[in-house]
């Protein structure tokens, strides 16, 4: 351990973890949860979900480490900790469920300030264009199904709706999608 | 790089702001995901709730940490290959397999050493795969039953593999046993399968650890016995009964495949 731990990457900081390295993870934890806590706060904004969900994740993180190291290489380490963490969000919205109805982030309206800076990398100007376009609720479950990478029965419980709806949006927000785009 | 997003759109992503539309919102998260200078920026613009929030995540996950298990070390295979995880039939096995090669060594040794006139590897030959089939097709001995056992596949066809896997092992020890003594293969492969696919047949019906422990005992008692009693070869296994012994394996065989339901799960007596 020449190498200051600072200067070390993510994915060396997991390898360490898997080892046992109190101090590696304590750096990952540092350098990973505002991100983690910020993206899930999107999706969800009862506090004490999030923290619940936070710490199932990095108590995961830190005795499931090696799957990473041993997982095929390719993904980066935050996929994998955003993998893990919207699944234990979506495990505790299924528990709540069950008692009673968490706040969810209601969609927020269709105003658009341009920030073409960060768009124009990333998304041509007709896909954005088009994604704008869509009627928030369409857009959550576009962002649910396809950014969060989660399957329509998890994006159900996630938002809080049926099976049946969760499709039907998605279809709705294919079409709306396709015509804007063709 | 043009490609990061501003150092202000990022802080109030970060801040939660509303202002910062969805489609906004998601290029900044997709690019966060691969940006770690980027989320290090972002870290910084957390207000004082979610720091807090932090905090208090952090001392929960330090007593989780203190009080469960360490971390599951990666499981490596030598050479530094990587395995998904293996259930450990095998080495449930191997112990069942050297008893069975042992028992062969030991009618070997004693053939050629002691008395060569008693045919007593063509005499155990029958017996030595009946003990590694048993114990490869056994509840109690197979760490992996609950698996076999709520698998759809797993009935005859993990068992026919099974078996294979002990004959495969089994045959270069019997090949060699007889070359040693001087048994031609066809003499003592045929008994051979015939047994296996007795036990596997019988084993439909009763379990396979019950057939190979019955059939076992009526080869010890109807033929081992008064062979080594009487000091002649047995009558069965003389040269003009081989085509009994062929037709023997056929029949078991077109049983095991025609039963195969019989073996849909490990079941209690098995």
């Amino acid at each position: 351990m020449t190498q200051g731990i600072e200067a070390v990457d993510e994915e060396e900081l997991l390898r360490r973890t898997a080892r046992g390295d109190r101090r590696a993870f304590d750096e990952l934890y540092r350098r990973t949860s505002p991100w983690l806590l910020v993206r899930l706060r999107r999706r969800c904004d009862d506090p004490d979900v999030l923290a619940d969900v936070l710490q199932d994740t990095y108590l995961a993180v830190w005795r499931g480490a090696g799957g990473f190291v041993g997982a095929v290489a390719g993904g980066s380490s935050a996929s994998w900790l955003w993998s893990i963490a919207v699944h234990r969000l979506v495990d505790a919205m299924r528990r709540r469920a069950r008692t009673a109805r968490v706040p969810l982030v209601e969609p927020p309206g269709t105003a658009a300030p341009a920030e073409e800076e960060a768009l124009a990398a990333h998304l041509g100007l007709d896909v954005e264009n088009a994604l704008t376009a869509l009627p928030p609720e369409l857009r959550q479950v576009v962002q649910t199904l396809i950014l969060d990478g989660l399957s329509v029965r998890e994006a159900a419980v996630l938002l809080g709706m049926p099976e049946g709806t969760v499709k039907s949006r998605a279809r709705r927000a294919r079409i709306a999608l396709r015509e804007a785009l063709s | 790089m043009t490609g990061h997003p501003s150092p202000g759109l990022v802080t109030r992503y970060a801040a939660g702001d509303p202002d910062v539309d969805d489609v906004t919102a998601w290029s900044v998260e997709i690019h966060l995901d691969g940006c770690a200078p980027c989320r290090a920026l972002l870290a910084g613009g957390v207000d004082g709730a979610g720091r807090a929030l932090l905090d208090r995540v952090a001392v929960a996950v330090d007593r989780g940490i203190v009080a469960g298990p360490a971390p599951v070390r990666p499981r490596r295979a030598p050479f530094g290959r990587r395995v998904p995880g293996r259930t450990g039939t095998v080495r449930a096995v191997t112990p069942w397999l050297l008893t069975a090669v042992g028992l062969l060594a030991v009618a070997c040794a004693a053939q050629r050493l002691g008395s060569p006139q008693d045919p007593l590897v063509l005499l155990v030959s029958p017996l030595v795969p009946l003990l590694p089939v048993a114990a490869a097709w056994s509840r109690g001995n197979d760490p992996a039953w609950e698996i076999v056992s709520s698998t759809p596949r797993a009935g005859l066809g993990l068992l026919l593999r099974r078996t294979l896997a002990v004959l495969l092992v089994l045959m270069p020890a019997l090949a060699l046993a007889g070359r040693l003594t001087g048994v031609p293969p066809v003499a003592w492969l045929l008994p051979c399968l015939a047994f296996t696919a007795g036990s596997l047949a019988l084993g439909g019906l009763v379990g396979v650890a019950r057939a190979a422990a019955a059939l076992a005992a009526v080869w010890s008692a109807g033929v081992i016995v008064p062979a080594l009693v009487t000091g002649q070869a047995p009558a069965v296994l003389e040269p003009g009964a081989r085509a009994l012994w062929a037709a023997a394996v056929a029949v078991l065989c077109a049983v095991v495949l025609l039963r195969a339901d019989d073996h849909r799960r490990l079941t209690s007596h098995d």
